[in-house]
């Protein structure tokens, strides 16, 4: 059992697609926020599969660099989004 | 990639997607925020299974503080004025998205090399983060910032209106 770039990039393209399911599913805007982590993750899983399976001589730590720095933007966009759209009634 | 990693890496596709998918579906903002942990469980896994162990702990934190947001109890509901049948439409182009995608990740001509990493590599990151990338870094940062005083001016205007 293997798996390559193509499958990496097939996971990380479900990723950004269920997110934007998520993000145009849900009425609202709350619940429509939990899918751009999934997005950006998605993104991330991208940068990471390709800096593993880059060729020789390039960058290798770029990608995880990268990712790393995704999931932190994608914590500070979920906080301005709860804190921007707490104005609602509480459910 | 050797055997195991390549069944730490699609267990870790199944979870992060089935967490994904109950996200979209499950009712309750509890429930929702279990499932976006869950999905970042998946995801750290991931990194962990392509040898981005340190992208794999930042994830898994980072999920976490995301879960939790989305289950706190400061969860208020905001709907949008828009029907059923542009959120069909919306989900048609999160699948066409998909497909399009997908068929460029098939069809793409990659270059195949042998791959002789393996490390944690936080030092190696860490000089690339704050070194050669650091406006980078500072723009994550700045983006940071502005998100927690924007949700901090945002939580004390609606304290205020009560």
């Amino acid at each position: 059992m293997s798996a390559g770039l193509v499958t990496v990039l097939f996971v990380a393209v479900a990723l950004v697609a269920v997110g934007a399911f998520v993000a145009t599913w849900k009425r609202d805007l709350m619940a429509a926020l939990a899918g751009l982590p999934l997005m950006f993750g998605g993104a991330g899983v991208a940068f990471a599969g390709a800096a593993r399976f880059s060729a020789e001589g390039d960058p290798k730590i770029f990608g995880q660099e990268v990712a790393a720095l995704v999931a932190v933007a994608a914590l500070a966009l979920v906080a301005l989004g709860v804190g921007i759209a707490g104005r609602g009634t509480s459910r | 990639m050797d055997s195991l990693h390549a069944i730490g890496f699609y267990v870790s596709a199944a979870i992060s997607l089935g967490g994904g998918l109950l996200v979209a579906f499950l009712p309750g903002r509890g429930a929702r925020g279990l499932a976006l942990g869950v999905s970042g469980l998946g995801i750290a896994g991931l990194y962990a299974s392509l040898s981005a162990d340190f992208a794999g702990l930042v994830a898994l934190v980072c999920y976490a503080g995301c879960g939790l947001l989305i289950a706190a109890p400061r969860y208020r509901v905001v709907d949008f004025p828009v029907g059923m049948v542009w959120r069909q439409a919306g989900a048609v182009a999160a699948a066409g998205l998909f497909a399009i995608l997908a068929y460029a990740a098939f069809r793409g001509d990659f270059v195949h090399a042998a791959y002789k990493g393996g490390e944690f590599g936080t030092a190696a990151i860490g000089r690339l983060l704050f070194a050669h990338d650091a406006l980078a870094t500072e723009a994550v940062g700045a983006l940071v910032l502005v998100a927690l005083v924007g949700a901090t001016a945002a939580w004390r205007v609606r304290d205020r209106g009560r």
